[in-house]
């Protein structure tokens, strides 16, 4: 293929590169400008979350039977809705609960369907045999029914949802985790290491899970954006977190739907707010596969 | 490959048992029975132990689990659902309606997904790191991040406020007046579809750029082929099998999994009669979603590997 001015410039850039975390910072965004908006996204939620007390205009519980169904002015940014509430505290207080479950999940997810992988397929044989068809099983159930199930086992509330967005994650990250791990174990420098005389435990902690662990972050963080949607949906159908809770999906249910016409900014915010999180979750995490994972770099 | 089908049938029973099992004991384990929840529908709450274990005894909730069970799964092998614990009423008949609307928007959805893919897909790889490139990516990935209930919301929203109006409510088969089956169902189905279509874009687009870079395409270009010829005689061919795969393993998932979409644009399909059957405990109705939605996964599954094997030669399975 013909030298064209791009790679020119990747050469170049190659040949000076910048010091120091702030340099890695600038080359990340000149590099990857979609994760670095995807980083910024996710900041600018996790700072909301972690700052809602102080930022929030107003109490999100707080109804105010004076402003129900005000559209949006000075007062109340994004409107209020059927009982007053402020939209605006409501959507920032809203990031809170979409992080804690969103992480949560994916954190309980990823970490499970890892050991149950890696354990599949360090075992091999028969136990591995027995674990794929029961991974099988969870497979043929579509994500939102395994989690329904669940809920409908547990019950509702955030801690609920947690398990039952994490146990539809579960089998996928087991599968993911469990291939990469037999790769790594017919890897020729597992060999020799092997052949060093290095111990199991040596070969697992120093050769094996450092390789595994760019799948399973890469898992992580794409199941983030989907626990937050599947939360948002579970919310949104009643069997989620409860009101009067400030959660993204809850806003959009009841009275959203029968305002639409006349208080839209209820359907509207809210919506916004979820696409938004999960847009930049998944800039993020593409681009940190890509940077993770040596084999897609050149694409 | 005569064996090999054959193999592959077989091995869906040990899966298809499991999936029972699993929904049969989750169900078990949920708390209240249908019993008690029709008559909590009924408004009376206090209802004597004994008239319960009546209506239990009629439903056969009497009978040791394994006996409810293997009664169950022998009616399955001969394809006979039973009846609904909830209506009494057989449950082919309950979901036959159902079945049509989910597969039909299942069909649709997948259609828009497919259509939507593919070019964008090719452009954005043929366009690599330009601005189309990005506005591409930028598109399937907020594809993605959009809730398809938010998206029908906000549709339903935009066609009352411009147009003044809305999509009918009541669902009226093909075949009865194709007209108003379409203006109810093509809305949601451009809802999921655009979220699908996600995937397969990105699928897309990350094939073509790997065959792009192989040797007989180099060799297209060198002897002076035009750029379209290379594309659809060469390229597409060999990029587009991973796309149609992932695209007909999420129809499978869209045939049961549209529970929220379902609830916007208030469609009376398999996922919102799903939500019912479990609030309800209705174990027979339950029992038979989930096993003609996992019937399906692995059906698509399996016809999905045999086309691979019939369309690719070089994974000719023995």
């Amino acid at each position: 293929m013909a030298v064209t001015p791009q790679t020119v410039d990747e050469l170049t850039r190659i040949e000076e590169p910048q010091t120091g975390w702030r340099g890695a910072i600038v080359e990340f965004i000149r590099q990857r400008p979609l994760g670095a908006i995807g980083a910024a996204i996710v900041i600018v939620m996790a700072v909301l979350a972690a700052t809602a007390g102080f930022i929030a205009p107003y109490d999100p519980l707080e109804t105010d039977y004076a402003a129900m169904l005000a559209a949006p002015d000075a007062k109340h940014w994004l409107g209020t809705d059927a009982f007053g509430r402020d939209v605006l505290s409501r959507v920032i207080y809203g990031s809170r609960t979409a992080l804690m479950v969103g992480l949560g999940a994916s954190l309980l997810g990823a970490s499970i369907g890892s050991l149950i992988g890696v354990a599949s397929a360090y075992f091999g044989g028969r136990t591995d045999l027995i674990i794929q068809r029961i991974m099988d099983v969870f497979f043929a159930f579509p994500v939102i029914i395994l989690a329904l199930a669940v809920v409908a086992v547990l019950g509702t509330g955030a801690g609920n949802v947690i398990l039952a967005i994490a146990a539809p994650m579960i089998p996928r990250c087991a599968r993911v985790v469990r291939s990469s791990a037999l790769a790594v174990r017919e890897m020729p420098y597992v060999d020799a290491a092997r052949a060093a005389g290095f111990s199991h435990e040596r070969i697992i902690l120093r050769h094996k899970l450092p390789n595994v662990m760019a799948p399973i972050l890469i898992m992580t963080t794409a199941f983030l954006g989907e626990a937050i949607l599947l939360e948002a949906s579970l919310s949104f159908l009643g069997l989620g977190v409860q009101e009067p809770t400030a959660a993204w999906g809850l806003m959009l249910r009841g009275a959203a739907v029968q305002f639409a016409e006349s208080a839209p900014w209820m359907a509207i915010f809210p919506g916004l707010a979820i696409t938004l999180a999960v847009f930049g979750f998944n800039l993020f995490g593409d681009s940190l596969r890509d940077a993770l994972d040596p084999r897609l770099r050149t694409q | 490959m005569g064996p090999y089908i054959v193999k592959r049938l077989l091995a869906m029973i040990p899966t298809l048992l499991g999936v029972a099992i699993l929904i049969f004991v989750l169900l078990r384990i949920v708390p209240g029975d249908v019993v008690e929840a029709r008559f909590l529908a009924q408004g009376s709450q206090f209802v004597s132990q004994d008239l319960m274990n009546e209506e239990r005894a009629k439903l056969g909730l009497d009978k040791p689990l394994w006996q409810q069970f293997t009664t169950w799964f022998a009616g399955l092998a001969r394809f006979d659902f039973g009846v609904s614990m909830w209506t009494g009423g057989p449950i082919s008949e309950e979901i036959k309606l159902r079945f049509a609307l989910s597969l039909q928007l299942a069909i649709m959805a997948s259609t828009i997904a497919t259509l939507l893919a593919i070019p964008l897909g090719i452009l954005a790889a043929v366009k690599q790191d330009t601005w189309i490139d990005y506005a591409v990516r930028i598109f399937s990935i907020a594809g993605l991040a959009t809730p398809s209930f938010w998206l029908g919301i906000l549709m339903i929203l935009v066609m009352l406020t411009v147009f003044k109006w809305i999509p009918p409510m009541v669902f009226t088969p093909f075949w009865v007046d194709p007209w108003q089956n379409l203006a109810q169902l093509i809305w949601p189905a451009l809802a999921v579809g655009y979220r699908y279509s996600a995937v397969g874009t990105r699928m897309m687009r990350s094939a073509m750029l790997e065959v792009l870079r192989e040797d007989y395409i180099r060799t297209a270009r060198a002897k002076g082929l035009w750029l379209k010829l290379i594309l659809a005689r060469h390229a597409l061919k060999n990029a587009i099998l991973p796309v149609l795969t992932i695209i007909s393993l999420e129809f499978a998932f869209l045939l049961g999994g549209l529970v929220v979409t379902e609830q916007v644009f208030n469609l009376n399909g398999l996922g919102m009669l799903f939500v019912e059957a479990i609030a309800r405990r209705d174990y027979t109705l339950t029992q038979a979603l989930v096993m003609l939605v996992a019937t399906t996964f692995l059906l698509v599954n399996f016809f999905v590997d045999i086309a691979y094997a019939w369309l690719d030669p070089r994974i000719r399975y023995r």
